[in-house]
């Protein structure tokens, strides 16, 4: 049976009313977080920074999959690059560690495009697994070079040199600074230029190439872009939890993370990764004794959405709300996109 | 035999025929006219079972078979050409044939169109069987098409489209072939770009537009102006 | 490296590569028919070892034995899965059985580690791992020997069964154009089912003689997957003799690289995917 996915029209924009109280809310939240280090212990300041590296982590997965169609397997690869590259910077070259953060960016960014070249050779889930391919074989070069610490991996010199209340404060402010960095960026992204590029690549790629679409340009940018988000967090998490080592940084449970976050909360959507992080840690906190039975539940959980509300929680919700908070909302690519054959054809 | 009363059809949410009532008598040819996206493909693809609509609003020699899945049609005698062709390219000109007659022999629908039979109607094709089915001409490609639904022994052949991108020499050819198909008392839907050919080869029309049915009659009686009326609308 | 070393070790190397082959033909016929990569496709290799392993030690069966048992419960396994779940996913978008595959395999790596721990075991299979053979004065092993003949037997009967029969020419219509083999009376639904009841019974047959031949454990699978599917990329896509060669590639490349460096030898795997992904994209031995 065949079915166009048709949206029912712009969902209603918030009235103003609304969308003050929106920005206060969003306010408040800003402050209360930038104030946390002074009221918050360490314990909670360092799950805050993995709930927000992870964030970052998973809204530059969804901003690959959801908006530009290429999932990656692999994504994690960019974390261990990330990390490596922080640490590596500092240790070698003396860098106090938040200076070191832009130049992990900056060396995500530059493998990215670098490996670009066989990646994009590849498609669809053919892409999907040679990411991971990548991820395995950056793994297997950390875990033999000696200057990295090999298996055991290194730790971060210089932050022996700050004090534990500064040290836990600066890391989680990074984190924060790094996750509505990227938010920002993704927001800006998608009502740019960039943005419009990618759907209507998603929308009617024929169309779209015909059009002049820089096709090639805008996948290359997104990829560029979403390496380096995911470099900065995965620095700031290493900054966190000051050991850098292969198996841990190039692991795929990085990339499971951000997916299952994701596909929880709504893929496609800048709301989505919100709630999956919320519920992803609440999952955690509540089944983290029961070892590989969470795993399990996460796995049948990630499963179960994709079979019965793929569109995730905030699918769900905003279909139910009939809200699009961050109007940026957005459809998978269909399969005859990826099938390259005969297109749906209206008539 | 075939009964189409008052069906609806929607993709998602987008209607795409209105209430479209149409009759096709035993062994008939009807012929489906109207602009593009009139709906007229649409409604082929219908009754080949490509939209859910309700049950009774199809039904086959009384039987309700509206909605019904598309690969259990050909046990109701209903083949569809598609618009486009649309052969098996990983498959030679033989199997393209092959893979039909194969499913048609299953579920007992053995007649006088075969595989044999219609390379001997089709002497061009003989000489590429083992051709792979899309480095063949247009015109034989659409033949092979035609041969692939016939080679399922349908009481419906329904062709979308059949002349489209075709050299005149070749739209003979296709027009020779649905000539015999009819002379064996088959029924056959025809939806064709051109007007005059489409009312010169069938016995009643119906013409579209946008999803309704807007003008019908007798091919014979067609009154060519109001035709054209009917065709591009007011 | 004397002459005969240097030909025995691209001997091992050919023999594991056809092992590697035999990874790579469900995942070949999923790609090409269905369009899919089931990312849990090494874990089932691995479920495959593990269920010889449970006949072992319930049944006492012997490796080859237990294929009897295997085989055909992997093949239910394959054909409910994708009745069941898969088939609710394929026509949406090319994302979700990705994504759902990938839940699949967490699942299923958890669930190993529970039922079985995760400490690494093996197939017993007796004197068969332990017995080497000699031809002319190359020395090889027994087992590798017989994979190799058990792989060269069924890619050739997936072939015929491809090539030649009714099911196999619907296959290819399905993978050709699935909207179009609904009208001519193929139900493309049954048909997936089915396939993947295939694909997971030569997985069956893959697992088992890894089993044998290598110790495993229940993280094994995503290596297994990635082997498998640098065999089909390399091979070239739309040909399963492609990823017949491709396997015996990596699987030459894999042993000549430990040669080189112990331990490395996936590590120049990858390698070598990478550098023909960028020489040649479309495969070394693909039609076009």
């Amino acid at each position: 049976m065949t079915s166009l996915n048709v949206s029912a029209g712009n969902p209603p924009v918030l009235h103003r009313g609304r969308r003050f109280m929106l920005h206060v809310g969003v306010s408040i939240c800003v402050v209360a977080l930038t104030l946390l280090p002074w009221y918050a212990g360490f314990a909670t300041q360092r799950l805050m920074v993995e709930a927000l590296t992870l964030f970052t982590i998973a809204l530059a997965w969804n901003l690959l999959a959801g908006y530009g169609g290429m999932v990656a397997i692999g994504h994690h690869v960019f974390v261990g690059i990330g990390a490596y590259a922080l640490f590596a910077a500092s240790n070698e070259l003396g860098l106090n560690p938040w200076l070191a953060l832009p130049l992990a960016g900056a060396v995500s960014a530059m493998f990215a495009l670098l490996f670009a070249w066989p990646m994009f050779r590849l498609s669809g889930a053919y892409f999907a697994v040679g990411t991971w391919v990548l991820a395995e074989l950056m793994r297997i070069v950390a875990l033999n070079t000696q200057w990295l610490g090999a298996g055991a991996g290194m730790p971060l010199t210089a932050m022996g040199g700050f004090g534990r209340f500064e040290r836990n404060a600066w890391v989680y402010w990074s984190a924060l600074v790094v996750a509505v960095l990227a938010i920002a960026t993704a927001h800006n992204m998608l009502k740019g230029r960039l943005g419009l590029a990618l759907m209507s690549l998603r929308d009617a790629p024929q169309a779209a190439t015909a059009s002049g679409v820089p096709v090639a340009r805008a996948k290359l940018a997104l990829w560029v872009l979403t390496a380096t988000i995911t470099g900065l967090a995965a620095g700031v998490a290493y900054m966190n939890t000051l050991q850098v080592s292969p198996d841990a940084s190039f692991s795929l449970n990085w990339t499971a993370a951000a997916i299952f976050i994701v596909v929880l909360g709504g893929i496609g959507t800048l709301e989505g990764p919100f709630l999956g992080v919320l519920v992803y840690f609440a999952l955690r906190e509540a089944f983290s004794d029961h070892g590989a039975w969470y795993f399990i539940g996460l796995g049948s959980l990630a499963i179960a959405v994709m079979v019965l509300a793929p569109a995730g929680l905030w699918g769900w919700i905003s279909r139910n709300g009939r809200i699009d908070l961050l109007s940026v909302r957005r459809h998978m690519p269909a399969a005859t996109h990826l099938s390259n054959h005969h297109e749906e054809e209206l008539p | 035999m075939l009964c189409i009363e008052k069906l609806d059809a929607r993709y998602g949410l987008f209607q795409a025929l209105f209430e479209v009532s149409l009759e096709v008598a035993r062994g008939e040819t009807v012929a489906l006219i109207g602009s593009n996206g009139a709906g007229k493909s649409t409604l082929l693809r219908t009754i080949a079972g490509a939209l859910k609509v309700e049950r009774a609003s199809i039904k086959l020699d009384g039987k309700a078979i509206g909605g019904a899945p598309e690969h259990s049609q050909i046990a109701h005698g209903i083949a569809l050409v598609p618009e486009g062709r649309r052969l098996f390219a990983n498959l030679t000109v033989e199997e393209n044939l092959l893979v039909a007659a194969g499913a048609a022999k299953k579920i007992g629908r053995t007649g006088e169109w075969t595989t044999e039979r219609l390379f001997k109607e089709l002497p061009g094709l003989d000489p590429l069987r083992a051709r792979p089915a899309t480095a063949l001409s247009g015109g034989q490609q659409q033949l092979v098409a035609i041969a692939r639904s016939l080679v399922m022994n349908p009481q419906i052949l329904m062709c979308d489209e059949v002349s489209l991108g075709l050299s005149p020499l070749a739209v003979d050819g296709v027009h020779q072939l649905l000539r015999k198909v009819r002379n064996t008392g088959t029924a056959v839907i025809l939806v064709e770009q051109n007007v005059s050919r489409a009312l010169a080869e069938s016995d009643h029309y119906y013409c579209f537009q946008k999803g309704r049915v807007v003008l019908k009659g007798a091919s014979v009686n067609a009154d060519y102006a109001r035709v054209a009326h009917a065709y591009f609308g007011s | 490296m004397n002459a005969s070393m240097w030909l025995e070790t691209l001997i091992a190397g050919a023999l594991l590569g056809m092992l590697y082959a035999l990874f790579g033909l469900g995942l070949s016929l999923s790609l090409g028919v269905m369009r899919m990569i089931n990312i849990a496709h090494g874990d089932l290799i691995v479920l495959a070892a593990y269920l010889g392993s449970v006949c072992a030690s319930g049944f006492g069966l012997d490796p080859l034995t237990s294929l009897i048992v295997v085989v055909p419960a992997m093949f239910m396994i394959g054909w409910l899965l994708q009745a069941l779940l898969l088939n609710r996913v394929v026509g949406r978008d090319a994302m979700s059985s990705l994504l759902l595959t990938f839940g699949l395999s967490i699942v299923l790596q958890n669930l190993l580690q529970e039922t079985f721990s995760a400490d690494t075991r093996s197939l017993d299979a007796g004197t068969l791992s332990t017995q080497s053979m000699t031809i002319g004065n190359l020395s090889m092993g027994l087992l590798p020997v017989l994979i190799a003949a058990v792989s060269l037997v069924i890619y050739t009967l997936t072939f015929v069964l491809i090539r030649k029969t009714q099911w196999g020419r619907q296959a290819r219509a399905v993978a050709s154009d699935a909207e179009t083999s609904r009208l001519v009376g193929i139900d493309d639904r049954a048909l997936f089912a089915l396939m993947t009841g295939f694909i997971f019974a030569v997985i069956a047959v893959a697992g088992i003689f890894y089993g044998i031949r290598t110790p495993f454990s229940p993280s094994a699978g995503p290596e297994r997957l990635l082997f498998a599917f640098e065999a089909v990329v390399l091979g070239g896509l739309g040909s399963i003799w492609g990823t017949f060669l491709g396997g015996l590639i990596i699987g030459i490349v894999q042993v000549f690289g430990a040669q080189l460096h112990t331990g490395l030898g996936p590590f120049f795997g990858h390698l070598v995917f990478l550098v023909v992904l960028i020489a040649r994209p479309q495969g070394l031995f693909s039609k076009g």
